[in-house]
């Protein structure tokens, strides 16, 4: 079958007078985005919470942008990406008296959202792994139940919280994984799969949506080409830009070094029922000298001229 | 309706000497363009190793054969070759920089012997069409532009091209001295229209200050080709007399100062009416190429991209629909 719910999460550069900037440098680069992205067939779009005010200067409320993204074949906004990666004294989900502050946030994006299209909130569950270190199940636990009470809350407004795990978080492993997940509820607390991430971080992504479909809310289908194995995560202050020897780790979908296993990824999903959004990123896909607009089209002929072709097991 | 179809030039991607050389570069535009909706592409004539696709030669030595090339355009989704571009006045090192003006007839021979391996290759890829640049700029012709002369060479070059199953299309620039509708009206009363047709260039007739749709309309039987692409400017000053007009004119360094003359379509600065210019088309018997461009643009990705959703949103219907079906999303 063809796969019809692809997204695009919310990175790009472009180019303007004033050097790279983000689309919503203005409006006319905003819409040159997303002719581009409707042009390859993008039915979905995710985005990142702190942009939304952005978006609703510029259409001048986060509805009439989301109507501009129906008047570009779009269902709507379908995604919202939440997160704290730095660790601060007003946000750090491993110590509970921030837990009120990031909990209201939540609530401000949820009234933010309220009567799109968006089905998930995906979030950075926790903050970087060298700032919450030593991690242990303590902290784990005392971030689950943050999402917990988080996902609590944006449930009943039908919204999805899903963990989105980052190579360089303080959960990152597969027994930290299985703790965290462990003490948060099903119904409550879905699991992300990003593809690169948890590749990166030496764990299998295929094996983890296997073991956790039941809760899986969505994907970032995103390639890497490298396994940190010297201990990159820790690098402070940023392990993504920073790491010693690794100037870009992720890619687009489709070039032959990546590591990820997209066809049995797809396979497996086609056959665990699975029906949610599949959300291409490539975020910093700008660094070398690439650029989003060529990354994301490589990307989509990936998925149009291979992905197209996986059927599943019982097919 | 006309069954003409859309092909894409790469010329663009080409932005400094060392850019575009690598087989994955290649393999990466041919991507992008065939998932936006286009399944042709067009060559461009060049020079030097790195110059890979623009020499048959080297593009031989790179995908190890002309088939092989085919074959990898295939496996990315290209269908075609739609056309080449040649400029018979561009020196290139493997002619030994020689030279040459169409307006001069003692280049002539030297003209007709180094588009013949170009033919080869163009026969060898399956290619009906090469574009042949009628003249050089204006300010460096001067005032001794013999049209018989340039006619002449072009009917020579389209017979030897015929005579292996090759269109000719002259393409007249916006720095030609041939470039307003008497300049085209002059070569193409000159020529045999069995061996010489026009390349229409929407963008270089609108910087000439004319009427892209006027010039379609006045020579829609002699068109074999077309370049659709946009400006945003009239050249009112005729800076393409100016010596060095192609970096005077065409890259700000004189006169107005404009950096860029040609864009994809979709912006409100555009001065070239698309859908009128396809709609002539449309009505006539024109079954040949409409060829885009990202010429000029410092995202050539991203031009494709839009010139795509400007084909599929307003000027042409029928675009996304001839490349690719898609069902709704749920």
């Amino acid at each position: 079958m063809t796969w019809k719910r692809w997204s695009y999460m919310d990175h790009w550069i472009t180019g303007t007078p004033q050097g790279p900037r983000q689309p919503t440098f203005n409006r006319n680069h905003t819409e040159r985005y997303l002719r581009q992205l409707e042009t390859l067939g993008f039915t979905g779009f995710d985005t990142f919470g702190f942009t939304l005010p952005i978006y609703a200067s510029l259409y001048g409320s986060v509805p009439a942008f989301e109507r501009a993204l129906q008047d570009h074949g779009f269902v709507g906004l379908t995604g919202v990406f939440a997160a704290y990666p730095y660790a601060t004294d007003f946000a750090a989900p491993h110590r509970r008296e921030t837990h009120d502050r990031i909990f209201a946030d939540f609530e401000r994006t949820a009234a933010a959202v309220d009567g799109l299209a968006v089905e998930n909130v995906i979030v950075m569950p926790t903050n970087t792994y060298f700032q919450v270190e030593p991690v242990t199940d303590e902290t784990i636990k005392i971030t689950a139940e943050l999402w917990n009470r988080v996902g609590a809350m944006l449930a009943p407004r039908g919204l999805n919280l899903t963990c989105h795990f980052e190579f360089w978080g303080a959960i990152r492993t597969e027994d930290e994984l299985a703790l965290f997940f462990e003490h948060t509820d099903p119904e409550l607390v879905g699991f992300f799969c990003d593809t690169a991430q948890h590749t990166i971080a030496g764990v299998d992504p295929l094996a983890l949506f296997r073991r956790y479909r039941d809760r899986c809310r969505g994907f970032h289908f995103k390639d890497t080409q490298r396994v940190d194995d010297f201990d990159a995560y820790r690098t402070a202050p940023d392990a993504e830009l920073m790491a010693t020897g690794v100037p870009r780790w992720f890619y687009e979908m489709g070039t032959p070094e990546g590591l990820v296993d997209f066809p049995a990824l797809m396979r497996e999903i086609l056959d665990s029922g699975f029906d949610g959004w599949l959300t291409v990123e490539h975020d910093k896909a700008d660094l070398g000298g690439g650029n989003f607009a060529e990354a994301t089209a490589v990307a989509k002929w990936y998925i149009d001229n291979v992905l197209d072709s996986v059927r599943g097991g019982a097919a | 309706m006309s069954g003409f179809r859309y092909s894409y030039a790469l010329n663009q991607w080409r932005q400094s000497p060392t850019s575009f050389v690598r087989l994955e570069d290649h393999e990466r535009a041919f991507k992008t363009l065939s998932v936006s909706g286009f399944r042709a592409v067009e060559l461009w004539a060049g020079t030097g190793r790195w110059s890979n696709l623009g020499r048959p030669e080297h593009l031989r030595l790179n995908y190890g054969s002309s088939a092989g090339f085919v074959g990898r355009l295939a496996e990315c989704g290209i269908d075609a070759v739609s056309s080449l571009t040649w400029d018979p006045s561009a020196p290139a090192a493997e002619e030994g920089f020689d030279l040459r003006s169409t307006s001069r007839p003692a280049d002539h021979a030297r003209i007709l012997a180094a588009v013949d391996p170009y033919l080869d290759l163009l026969t060898e890829l399956g290619c009906d069409r090469i574009v042949v640049r009628a003249t050089e700029p204006a300010g460096r012709i001067g005032a001794d532009l013999d049209v018989g002369a340039v006619a002449s060479v072009l009917e020579r070059i389209g017979s030897a091209a015929k005579d292996r199953g090759v269109r000719l299309a002259a393409d007249i620039d916006c720095l030609s001295p041939l470039r307003d509708a008497a300049g085209i009206a002059s070569l193409l009363d000159s020529t045999d229209p069995d061996l010489v047709d026009l390349s229409l260039s929407t963008a270089d007739l609108v910087v000439a200050g004319e009427d892209p749709v006027a010039i379609a309309r006045r020579h829609v039987d002699r068109i074999g080709h077309v370049h659709l692409k946009d400006s945003h400017f009239v050249d009112s000053e005729n800076a393409y007399l100016l010596p060095g007009a192609e970096v005077d004119m065409l890259q700000g360094n004189a006169g107005r100062r404009i950096e860029r003359w040609f864009f994809e379509f979709g912006s409100e600065a555009g001065l070239v009416d698309a859908a009128a210019v396809l709609g002539v088309l449309g009505e006539s018997d024109y079954s040949g190429w409409v060829v885009l461009e990202s010429d000029q643009s410092p995202e050539p990705a991203t031009s494709a991209m839009l010139n795509a959703w400007y084909l599929t949103h307003i000027a042409a219907a029928g675009f996304r629909a001839a490349a690719r079906t898609e069902e709704p999303a749920r």
